[in-house]
This record gives structure tokens, sequence and C-alpha cells, in this order.
């Protein structure tokens, strides 16, 4: 029976410069297979997963701000100099 | 003899709208500048966090489209070649401000401290909904911390987690090797988890 890992050990931190990779899908299969093997023996590497997967979830919806009105002025006028410029 | 397979198409949305444009209907250009106006507007914010400097890039970069866009070579999604432009303004308005000092985020500043014992536990705001979680208050926080970490960094950051470009794209919309994409962006997310962990561990302290 392998032994659990000891959390901070040299196998969590090869894990930990390689996360994003892995929850990106970047990795091949067999990385992948290393690591999820890894991650359900060693518990603080889970948390180091699921959390940095949350913080990319997080990023993804982050809200938008509207346009502001004068901004969208701005560009009106460079789309009417463009037509201009183009057709003169 | 078995068929030649042909290339992909590469084709994308905007390249029917971009022939139309410089195929004589200038007047479409309206049109582009409202398909991207919202987007480059929000990666303009998060990237200079002022909004005056986010509607000077927005302007400057369709600016530089309506120059460049008769030499546009349908070889690139448009929107890698417009956000190539409007990083590369980004980049021009912060070094032009006295508060952008270049620095790197170092790995081992991001790793579980040595003596600490890791959390065996996942902390709620990684297990509960996440519309439950994301407030505006942690919304305000989550723009902070973007904020707060090196340009170089943030770039890599908003273009893949935020804009949803590859890590491919991303190397080719900043000029840089896919692995140096990958390296920034891992420092940029632990970075802003721990910013993420500290925000959580003291509301819970208070």
């Amino acid at each position: 029976m392998t032994p659990r890992p000891e959390p901070g050990s040299a196998e969590c931190l090869a894990l930990f410069e390689r996360l994003s990779e892995f929850i990106d899908g970047e990795l091949d299969e067999d990385t992948c297979r290393r690591i999820r093997a890894h991650i359900a023996d060693c518990a603080p590497c889970e948390v180091c997963v699921e959390t940095l997967r949350r913080t990319v979830k997080l990023c993804r919806h982050l809200h938008s701000d509207p346009v502001p009105a004068e901004l969208h002025t701005r560009l009106q006028d460079l789309v009417k100099k463009y037509v201009d410029t183009a057709d003169g | 003899m078995p068929q030649k397979r042909t290339r992909p198409n590469r084709e994308d949305a905007d390249f029917e709208l971009i022939r139309a444009i410089n195929g004589g209907r200038p007047e479409l250009f309206g049109e582009l500048v409202r398909r991207y106006e919202g987007r480059l507007y929000n990666f303009g914010l998060k990237m200079c966090g002022d909004v005056q400097d986010a509607e000077d890039m927005v302007q400057d970069t369709f600016l530089n489209v309506f120059r460049y866009l008769k030499g546009f070579r349908y070889e690139t999604r448009f929107r890698n070649w417009l956000y190539r432009i409007a990083a590369s303004a980004c980049i021009k308005k912060r070094r032009k401000s006295k508060f952008a000092p270049r620095r790197e985020i170092s790995l081992e500043d991001l790793h579980p401290v040595e003596g600490d014992t890791p959390p065996a536990e996942l902390p709620s705001w990684a297990s509960e909904p996440l519309d439950e979680v994301l407030n505006q208050e942690l919304s305000r926080t989550l723009r902070e911390a973007i904020l707060a970490m090196p340009e170089n960094y943030r770039v890599v950051l908003l273009l893949r987690d935020i804009e949803g470009f590859s890590t491919a794209e991303t190397a080719r919309i900043l000029g840089l090797t896919p692995a140096n994409i990958k390296t920034r962006l891992h420092r940029a997310r632990l970075y802003l988890r721990q910013q993420l962990q500290r925000y959580f561990d003291h509301d819970t302290q208070t």
C-alpha cells in the first residue's frame, strides 16, 4: 500500500506548481491520473485545487459595467468620421 | 487514394462584417463598435483601474482598428487582433502612469507557509453556490486584487480567465511563449486566491 503523502511534501509542491494546467485540462492523461490519485489521499492538496478552481470561476463570473454614455457618444462620432472619410 | 483533409474553417463571426466594411459599406463599422465596445471597456477598466483611462483606451483601440482594418488578413480571429491592439494600448497607458512599477510575483511567496498546517477542509467560499458567494463586496475585493497585481500578470489573467482566450491565443496576443503565459497565469491565480483567503479569513474573525 502506498503511504499517504505528508502535507507539504515534495509531491505536494510539485503538484502545486502544475495546478493551473491541471484545472485547465492542459496536462497529459498520465499526469492527470497521478494528480487525481494524490488529491484523493491528500486533503490539503484537494483544498488547494478546489479553492484555485473557485478563484477562476469567480473571475469568470465577475459582473460587467455598462458603457458610459459619454464613451458611446465618442465612439459614434468616430464611426461617423470613418464613414465620412471612406465616402470622401 | 485517401482524400486530403481540408483545413478547418477558420472563418469567425466577424469576417463577414469586416469584408462588408472593407468592400464598400463603411457604415457597418458602427456594428463592429457595438459588438465590442462593452467588452473592451470592461477589459480596460480592469486593466487600468480608471474610467477615463479605460474610455481613452477603447477610443484609441477603435481608432487603430479604423486605420488598419483594410490591412486585416483574415488569418486570425478579429477578436484576437482587436485585443492585441487593446492590450498594447493599456500597457502604454499604464507605463505613462507613475504608479505602475513592474514587479514579479514569486511562486515561493505563494507556497503554503512552512510550519503552517495547510487547511484540510474546504472553506465555505469555495463550496457554497457561486451566486451566493459572489456579492457586490466580493466583486469589489476581487477587482481591487486584480488591479493590485503587476500588469504583466494582470493582462494574462484578464485575457485567459475573464475574456476566455486560450493559452495559445493569449501567447499570440501578447507576443509571449505559451510556457510564459502558463507561468504568469498560475502565479496570478495563486495571488488572487491568497487575497480571497485573506478576505474571508478576516471576515470570519470579525
